[in-house]
């Protein structure tokens, strides 16, 4: 069946299985490559997406129930050059090791940091059980996204 | 500025250059390659843990829809190893554990694949399988490989006997006399740990191609000269003909310190002549992971009221699951952990690699040095409840010393440990206690010690000064996550050449273009890449030094580099940019290349008293001081890290900042290790958590932020005095959790990992100390004996 | 095209009724399908064939009234959280709505699909729906069906042809909590979980009632527990106490995470979790 989606802002194609789960159509049908399919159980967060704005797991949604929705994936919020905040206060706590968690991250991330600005350091480690990081410790992760209601803080 | 380089302009916080890609899903690891047009490969593997192979029949899976190609042990009859050529690409005639490959499918999508791979005909004999070490040493026991006697012994010297794959001896001094000592408390304990699986991200992946007439494989790997080694060897083509190219890796742990399915996606190109794509499912990454081993210990010392160690014998079990692996090689460190940190009058330490049905373990982080470390810290403990000496007290007495001398007799240089003790006291008493936080639950605290060690070995470089200034650094390194080689390499060749780091364009893995190197891992890659790195750098500059002289009319002792300049000495402004010289150099001679290898060079040990040891004594010791605190909820097992802390040997710290990040994410990792992450083996030989659901590693709130400091300024070979220090910050982190947890509890904690249920049996129950009675207490029975003319020689 | 990739065999319909005349055919209803998209994982075949009931408007009614809250099946966890987050009765499930899982599943994952799970142990909300006395609706084509939580779970292995609707709690004069034990703080699926409610009054222990989930395959009331405390004055110490005396009524099931006994064990720790949160809620009230 061809499914038809809305993808960073453009209609996109795939004659897939309606229950496909998401990411193999994003990844391997849409050839972007930047959602991990890492558990494919939700647990790990890496295949996180926005549909509609909400942080959803890629890999346990069927591609049909993404019909007629927005679809956004790590390539859709922003790179090199214009990283959104959360990218960017990533980027500059040195926090990347391996590198394989963080579209997820962000993604969960953005959508929670844009909710909750000045969330308390708990509040941020509860809102990330759903993404996990074998790497980093996530302290540093933590310390990052802190910096930047502290960031706006000092420049409002 | 300085001509021989001052080590400090290598200094600095250097960004990640991977880092914005990272974070925009623009990297492309293995297992984002495959692509359109590419076959797509599955696995057919045992679901049981021993039998005999009686038919293979592939004919109507080769039928089926979309299917290119199907190869099984008919194409790849070789075996390879570590130490021991035992283990084959598929089974062949035995199935030696659980998950083995037995065939495997390329076909046209995954999904047609893995449905051939599940329709072709095996038929199996099962037998009786060994799944443990009690079991597999038992004199009844059926061999895990009944052929090991003709197998190829790729480096001599272990001592071998049936399910025991490798023996690994110490003997120094002499120890009956230690124990009959009548001023001495002797102190016995037994301790055991489960595997530790790493669960990179990134599974390992490959994808093969035959490129005029050669074999090109993109892999996810942290050895691609072992990768290229191996995969010639089991294909039967000469080694020239692979090409390894490694892009970004999604983590290794030391997962990928070895070859695995590589050969299979290239056996499967060969057949097809197409571009063949091979990942492990993660519940095939889990069943076949090449954990952390299981591991079970003995500890006996003989002890002086004043915290002398007069004799110390231990006898360590290593599981290395159905084929010798990494373990082979990894007894040897027992020496180099159990056998190290302490001053020990006398030693005995036998450590077994033993065959089981299971599957095989490998290298991980710290590999054997963590639960050695836990075992001996536990064992440190109780001694100092046995002679009734503070803890920290018996280990400041204890330790190493400036010339103090190792298990195998080597010499251990500076006075490393005390002082690094001592910083720890200084860091506890500048933090003060959080026994207030652990509320109405049992609170406990540790502080301890361990050692570990930089696998040096061969490493090559090629720097390439470019006539615009900048340069290139060619090496068969891999960026695994750790940020060596965006991070540690461009500031080294930066530092040595006078320029930038930015303006270090640092070229991954290939094979083709880069010299043989080890493989990054055993927190090798700063070191013996580094080194490498600055003679290719002095190669350079003994090229580009005598042009600029000549250009600046003085003599090359006169000469600085810096911040992309050749001047004069004292005379700022003056002289030439480095640009300018490549230019006027490669104008005069060619351009500017330099080349540097690097090995270690090798420690001296005493004479006989290490056998079956692939490393006697160790180039760069590496030592770490961990402190924990714990709250146990004593209704539920439950136990909470209330803070940690850290001090690191780390030679010199080139990039702070990288390694706060190395410390958090190793202790993490320990902390996974310690308290949550538990591998166990069903009935059938497989490991039973084969998910995230069942595989607990720590969540954001289960961890704490480490405070650490790094110790600079002990001894290193290492280029400008640095160690490795992406490897080490897991060393102790089991030890210190379990002296806490024992000092919280007052059980004796043998076992990890400490998972709430295991603490509140602990809790609830007056279980005897743990005993492993096929481990012998007489040391001597937990030896091969050796045949009576070599016993006579 | 082979039938089972044609289109008709995954159905997106607007009603219920649209929903009953859909199923048949080997579709499974499917959700917010996060547990049968990991049937992979569980060694099942994937998903082929399928009614998703996410269209379905009544489905995803909250209603707040005087004597009760309705809620629709396809209600999610999150959104059930904020919806009842101004109930202090139903604090309990609140909670449990909100700890469960992590919050992408939590975003998706539905109150109808965590109560028909039955493989599920592990699931939050059916033992605080037990024990807040809710009641089910399940729709076939030839009607509904009303059944309390405790015939429903009994029945839900059984049940086949129709669709849970929606589920309705009493309200009254009374506080409800839930106290669940991950292995780690959370993430993970609790090894044990007490849910339990009772009535505010001034000095005794009234309508008490209590139910453990994922300590067995079905969640059940302690009944045993809830007899001993009933009529009592509420000291902690004794209700640990009763509930350690009377975990026997209980087999823990052996899991890869956790052996039996360990679920047992941890019981009537969980037990003075939830009197103690009882009875915060109960000194709270205005």
């Amino acid at each position: 069946m061809t499914m038809r989606l809305f993808i960073n802002g453009e209609e996109r194609s795939a004659a897939v299985h309606p229950l496909t789960p998401l990411v193999d159509v994003i990844r391997d049908e849409l050839l972007l490559t930047g959602t991990k399919s890492v558990c494919r159980e939700g647990f790990c967060g890496a295949c996180t997406v926005h549909i509609d704005g909400v942080p959803t797991m890629s890999c346990l949604l069927p591609v049909i129930a993404a019909e007629g929705k927005a679809v956004t994936t790590i390539e859709g919020v922003g790179g090199p050059g214009n990283m959104n905040a959360v990218q960017h206060a990533l980027e500059e706590h040195d926090v990347v090791q391996c590198g394989m968690c963080f579209p997820g991250m962000v993604m969960s991330m953005t959508a929670y940091m844009e909710r909750r600005p000045a969330a308390p350091r708990a509040d941020i480690k509860a809102a990330m059980s759903g993404n996990i990081c074998r790497c980093t410790g996530y302290e540093r992760i933590i310390d990052a996204l802190l910096s930047i209601a502290a960031k706006e803080d000092t420049t409002a | 500025m300085s001509r021989t380089a001052d080590p400090a302009a290598a200094v600095m916080d250097l960004p990640r250059r991977d880092a914005p890609d990272k974070l925009a899903g623009r990297t492309r690891y293995t297992v984002d390659m495959a692509g359109p047009g590419t076959l797509h490969a599955a696995i057919r593997r045992a679901d049981i843990p021993r039998g005999r192979i009686i038919r293979v029949e592939s004919g109507v899976a080769r039928q089926m829809p979309g299917v290119r190609a199907i190869v099984t042990a008919q194409d790849a009859p070789g075996t390879h190893g570590i130490g021991i050529s035992d283990h084959p690409l598929f089974a062949g005639k035995e199935i030696r554990y659980n998950g083995e490959p037995i065939a495997a499918v390329a076909a046209d999508t995954l999904e047609q694949a893995r449905a051939a791979a599940a329709a072709i005909i095996v038929e199996v004999e099962a037998l009786p399988p060994v799944l443990t070490m009690a079991e597999a040493l038992s004199p009844s026991a059926p061999l895990v490989h009944e052929g090991w006697k003709d197998y190829g012994v790729l480096f001599e010297g272990g001592a071998r006997k049936g399910n025991i794959a490798w023996e690994a001896k110490v003997v120094r001094g002499d120890t009956d006399a230690a124990f009959a000592r009548p001023d001495v408390t002797i102190v016995e304990g037994c301790y055991e740990v489960g595997r530790q699986s790493h669960m990179p991200f990134e599974p390992r992946a490959a994808i093969a191609t035959f490129e005029d007439g050669r074999l090109h494989l993109v892999t996810s790997t942290q050895v691609p000269w072992t990768v290229r080694a191996v995969t010639s060897s089991l294909l039967g083509i000469p080694s020239s003909q692979v090409r390894i190219t490694v892009p970004p890796v999604g983590a290794g742990f030391g997962l990928k310190f070895d070859c695995t399915i590589e050969p299979v996606a290239a056996l499967l190109a060969w057949k097809t002549g197409r571009r063949v794509s091979l990942a492990n499912s993660r519940q095939e990454e889990m069943a076949t992971c090449l954990c952390r081993e299981n591991a079970q210990i003995r500890i006996r010392s003989a002890v002086t009221t004043e915290g002398e160690i007069v004799g110390r014998e231990a006898t360590v079990l290593m599981d290395c699951g159905a084929y010798g692996g990494e373990q082979i090689f990894l007894t040897t460190m027992t020496a180099h952990t159990l056998g190290s940190n302490y001053r020990l009058g006398s030693v005995r330490l036998s450590t077994r690699a033993i065959y089981t049905n299971t599957p095989p373990n490998g290298a991980f982080r710290a590999c054997n040095g963590v639960y050695n470390t836990f075992a001996l810290e536990r064992h440190t403990d109780e001694i100092c409840a046995a002679i009734g000496m503070d803890p920290v007290e018996f280990r400041r007495r204890a330790v190493f010393r400036d010339g103090s001398i190792g298990s195998t007799g080597q010499v251990f240089e500076g006075e490393v440990l005390v002082p690094m003790i001592e910083r720890m006291e200084a860091l506890k008493q500048k933090s003060g206690s959080r026994e207030a936080e652990a509320g109405g639950r049992l609170y406990g605290r540790a502080t301890t010690v361990g050692s570990w060690f930089v696998f040096v070995g061969p490493s090559a470089a090629t720097v390439n000064l470019n006539a615009d200034g900048s340069a290139t650094l060619v090496t068969s390194g891999v960026e695994i996550g750790s940020g060596t080689m965006v991070q540690a390499l461009p500031q080294i060749v930066a530092g040595q050449l006078g320029i930038r780091p930015q303006d270090v364009v640092v070229k991954a893995a290939d094979t083709d273009a880069a010299g043989y190197d080890v493989g990054v891992g055993g927190g090798r890659t700063t070191v013996s890449l580094g080194a490498a790195s600055v003679k290719a750098c002095e190669d350079v500059l003994s090229k580009l030094l005598p042009v600029a002289a000549e250009m600046l009319q003085t003599s090359q002792d006169n000469l600085v580099l810096g911040k992309g300049r050749i001047e004069i000495a004292g005379r700022k402004g003056s002289g030439a940019t480095i640009a300018s010289v490549a230019q006027r150099a490669q104008a005069l001679h060619g351009p500017v290349t330099g080349s540097g290898s690097f090995t270690g060079q090798g420690v001296p040990s005493m004479a006989g008293c290490a056998m079956g040891h692939f490393i006697n004594a160790i180039d760069i010791p590496i030592f770490a001081v961990h402190d924990c605190e714990v709250a146990v909820d004593p209704d539920t097992g439950h136990v909470e890290i209330l803070s940690y802390k850290v001090v690191q040997d780390v030679g010199r710290a080139l990039n702070p900042r990288a390694i706060h990040g190395q410390i958090q994410g190793g202790v993490v990792q320990g902390l996974g290790y310690a308290l949550h992450e538990d591998v166990t083996i069903d009935a059938k030989g497989r490991i039973a958590q084969d998910s995230f659901e069942t595989y607990r590693i720590p969540l954001a709130q289960d961890v704490v932020p480490v405070e650490f400091e790094l110790f600079e300024g002990a001894p290193s070979i290492g280029p400008l005095g640095v160690k490795g220090a992406g490897e080490v910050p897991i060393l102790n982190v089991g030890a210190a959790v379990a002296c806490a947890v024992a000092n919280a509890t007052g059980k004796p904690v043998s076992r990890l990992p400490l998972t709430p249920p295991r603490v509140l049996g602990l809790l609830v129950s007056d279980e005897p100390p743990l005993d492993h009675p096929h481990i012998g207490k007489d040391w001597s029975s937990n030896v091969i004996a050796l045949p009576q003319s070599v016993r006579a020689g | 095209m082979t039938e089972a990739n044609s289109g008709s065999d995954v159905l997106r319909p607007i009603t219920i009724a649209g929903a009953l005349d859909a199923l048949g055919g080997g579709r499974q209803i499917m959700a917010g399908a996060t547990w049968l998209m990991r049937a992979p994982v569980r060694g099942e075949a994937p998903p082929k064939a399928a009614v998703l009931i996410g269209s379905i408007p009544e489905l995803q009614q909250i209603s707040i009234g005087q004597d009760q809250v309705t809620l629709g099946a396809g209600v999610t966890h999150t959104k059930l959280a904020e919806a009842l987050a101004g109930v202090p009765a139903l604090k309990g499930l609140v909670t449990a709505a909100s700890r469960a899982a992590n919050p992408p599943i939590r975003a998706v994952a539905t109150l109808g699909g965590n109560l028909c799970t039955a493989a599920f142990a592990a699931g939050d909300l059916s033992p605080q729906l037990l024990a807040l006395d809710a009641r089910v609706t399940y729709a076939t084509k030839d009607g509904t069906q009303d059944m309390d939580m405790s015939q429903f779970l009994a029945a839900r292995g059984n049940l086949s042809g129709g669709l849970l609707t929606r589920v309705r709690i009493p309200l009254g004069n009374f506080r409800s909590a839930h106290a669940r034990l991950p292995l780690r703080k959370a993430g993970d699926y609790p090894v044990a979980i007490v849910s339990a409610r009772m009535d505010q009054n001034e000095s005794l222990m009234r309508r008490v009632r209590i139910a453990v989930g994922s300590v067995e395959a079905t969640p059940r009331r302690w009944s045993g527990l809830e007899a001993a405390l009933e009529g009592q004055p509420y000291d902690l110490k004794a209700i640990a106490d009763s509930a350690g005396s009377l975990t026997n009524e209980f087999t823990g099931r052996d899991g890869v995470e956790a052996d039996g006994w360990y679920r047992t064990k941890v019981l009537p720790a969980l037990v003075r979790q939830v009197f103690e949160d009882l009875s915060m809620q109960f000194a709270e009230r205005p």
